[in-house]
């Protein structure tokens, strides 16, 4: 069932939890969940959301016959130019629907450290895979969710035993690779008591897409008592007709951490669900984003921001922007549990506009169902400075220079939040780049204003 | 000496009304001029205008560096051809550190981008000239900044972009007497050591007492109705701008 936009009269979204009634999908055999998704598949339409009454996010033009999953044989030397030369605690490369490429360093397999493909985990590690697979996911909210939880093929599973610091990240990355792909993709993170690492997982489209091509994720990670995980998402799908459906979890449990930033920064038509669910005490969790669209693109966001428990952290802050006639909508939920007593959380969205034919939109809401709390939200909308450009030209920079400092100073405050050099040069080199494709656009809307 | 800016017969105006009225100023390399004038004089107009700020129209006259008409360029353009503004209320820009702009700025005008050892070299001798602590250079330019600071941080951006000419506009304006000394003190050795030709505007005549200008311009409702040396600035201390204007009323 699609949801629907949280407006006066009509009930707030559901969360994966209330979605789920308090109980997870998984713990069935993989074969009988796979069955009952494709159930769902047959019966579900293609999903739509409506978004401020002016526009939604429809899914409905989407020509499923005409999509694909492409096979790929193994390939060792798959690791895309984003994450070359850098030290890396593992890798693993999914290109269209088969996973190419894995590598672990390894001393940490020595240790207990897990990282395959989510195919050969459900044969190899299955204790593991059934205690933790969809736990926190559902499999039959619209189409194209049944669809992933039915038809994936590849996909990720990271275990990192307890009471291991892992300094190097690990690195997963979705690729799409041709026009017609239809890639279900599925990551499935644990991190035992007490250890700590960083995992990232890029969603990327390897060359530009000149047809309609599928990414349909679903992503969970389950941080044991005392885990700590910085994780990032990196979402670019070019300048090419690529739709992305995904929904992720994090589930942060006793006293753990997670600092999250998913980074939306390219894509036709993309609707996420991130959801960041703190469920142990004296779990806490900074939650950061960045979206920024440009041209014909669509991002759409739900993000929420679940205690469980309390006491309990939370911190949650996205940054926008929005350039040419793209539509981006970012809809954040506080939502604070029965029972959770001293949970403290903000949100927080500002938003950047960079062109009058572009839409962003920042929905917020608090359901908070306990008395000892501190629960609010605030946000900025801001557009270009003009005497701020013309500070910068008198002292030399270009008007396109001027905006992209803006810019880019906008984004920073997120950016160097990450603690990690080459993946924030990453984003400020993807933010650049998109500035320079619409500068002709920025520029005119500047003038006319 | 050379001339470097000069301004002929400029008339300005903004969306409702005309600002500069036929303004003639000239300034050469190494001089040291002071503009003076009551608020609304059109002082700060015509800083903005030289720098070529969008909102102000130049609808006659011409504006030359070095022989030629810059009323054309973009702001940026006038930068790399040696024209600073020190702003009167300089603007924030967040997330980008003082030390990253003024790199930034520097390299903006160059080919080449400037080495790590000279730009650290410069910024040295800059931290010193303006008296403020290292660690300055690395919070975000004007972020949260108070107006000591702010202006101080112009400054220190004439320091490191070693323009031929600036412009300053106000920047005596909300500063304590230390502040303003320093401030003050930067500006006079630039000119000094530098060969830095400058043009401070202001109201009041307290910065002049640091900077003694050689050459003193009085501006009222958009003209320059006065011009000496710094005896101008004396009298205006006696007299006030009001026995000027009487003065300006009886000769039209």
């Amino acid at each position: 069932m699609p949801e629907s936009a949280s407006k006066p009269g009509t009930p707030p979204p559901a969360t994966l939890n209330s979605a789920l009634g308090g109980r997870g999908a998984g713990g069935e055999p993989l074969a009988a969940l796979r069955e009952r998704a494709r159930v769902a598949y047959d019966s579900l339409e293609l999903p739509y959301w409506r978004r401020s009454g002016f526009w939604q996010t429809s899914f409905a033009e989407l020509d499923l016959a005409a999509l694909a999953p492409i096979a790929h044989e193994p390939d060792a030397a798959a690791a895309p130019a984003i994450i070359a030369g850098q030290r890396n605690a593992g890798v693993l490369v999914q290109r269209d629907a088969s996973v190419v490429h894995v590598e672990l360093d390894p001393e940490l397999a020595a240790r207990g450290v897990i990282l395959c493909s989510l195919e050969l985990a459900a044969l190899e590690h299955r204790e593991l895979f059934e205690r933790y697979y969809l736990r926190r996911l559902t499999l039959d909210r619209h189409k194209l969710e049944a669809a992933s939880a039915a038809y994936w093929s590849g996909g990720a599973f990271l275990y990192v035993p307890p009471g291991l610091e892992i300094a190097e990240p690990f690195q997963i990355v979705y690729e799409i690779t041709a026009a017609g792909s239809a890639q279900y993709a599925h990551t499935l993170a644990i991190v035992d008591r007490s250890s700590q690492i960083r995992l990232r997982e890029y969603d990327l489209a390897s060359v530009e897409i000149a047809g309609a091509a599928l990414h349909a994720g679903q992503f969970e990670l389950y941080l044991e008592d005392g885990a700590r995980c910085r994780l990032a998402h990196l979402t670019d799908w070019g300048e090419g007709a690529v739709s992305d459906v995904s929904t992720a979890v994090v589930e942060v449990g006793r006293d753990a951490y997670c600092h999250w930033l998913p980074a939306l920064l390219g894509g036709r038509l993309i609707r996420h669900h991130d959801e960041l669910v703190v469920a142990g005490a004296g779990g806490d969790m900074a939650f950061r984003g960045i979206l920024f669209s440009q041209g014909q693109e669509h991002l759409d966001v739900f993000a929420v921001d679940l205690h469980e428990t309390g006491p309990s952290g939370g911190d949650v802050h996205w940054r926008g922007a929005a350039t040419g006639e793209s539509r981006a909508s970012f809809e954040g939920l506080i939502m604070i549990n029965p029972g959770a007593q001293r949970s403290h959380t903000y949100l927080q969205f500002h938003s950047m506009m960079l062109s009058d034919a572009a839409k962003l939109d920042a929905i917020p809401s608090v359901l908070v169902s306990a008395d000892d709390v501190s629960a609010s939200h605030g946000g900025t909308v801001g557009e270009l400075d003009e005497l701020l450009i013309f500070y910068m030209q008198t002292r030399g920079l270009t008007r396109a220079d001027a905006v992209r400092v803006i810019v880019e100073g906008f984004f920073e405050p997120l950016i160097v939040q990450l603690d990690d050099a080459p993946l924030e040069q990453q984003i400020r080199d993807r933010i650049g780049a998109k500035l320079a494709a619409a500068a002709d656009d920025i520029e005119r809307y500047a003038l006319a204003r | 000496m050379a001339t470097a800016l000069e301004i002929r017969n400029l008339h300005v105006r903004t969306e409702d009304r005309e600002i500069l009225r036929g303004v003639d100023l000239v300034v050469r390399h190494g001089e040291l001029h002071a503009l003076m004038g009551p608020n609304g004089s059109g002082k700060s107009t015509l800083a903005n205008t030289i720098m070529g700020h969008p909102a102000y129209e130049v609808t006659a006259g011409e504006i030359l560096f070095d022989g030629e008409n810059v009323v054309e360029l973009e702001p940026h353009e006038r930068a790399k051809l040696g024209l600073f503004l020190a702003f009167q209320y300089p603007v924030a820009i967040p997330g980008v550190s003082v030390a990253n702009f003024l790199r930034m700025a520097i390299n903006a005008r160059r080919e080449e981008p400037i080495k790590m050892k000279e730009f650290t070299e410069r910024l040295t001798r800059a931290v010193e000239l303006l008296d403020v602590d290292r660690s300055f250079t690395s919070r975000h330019l004007n972020d949260g900044f108070s107006g000591g600071e702010k202006k101080r941080a112009e400054v220190l951006q004439m320091a490191m972009l070693r323009p031929e000419i600036a412009v300053l506009d106000e920047t005596d304006s909300g500063l304590d007497i230390d502040a303003l000394r320093t401030v003050a003190e930067g500006v006079r050795k630039l000119h000094a050591e530098q060969g830095l030709g400058v043009l401070i505007i202001t109201h009041y005549q307290r910065i002049l007492d640091y900077v003694r200008p050689e050459f003193v311009h009085v501006m009222m409702d958009g003209r320059i109705v006065l011009e000496g040396g710094n005896e101008v600035v004396d009298r205006l201390e006696r007299e006030g701008y009001d026995r000027i204007r009487e003065e300006v009323a009886a000769r039209a």
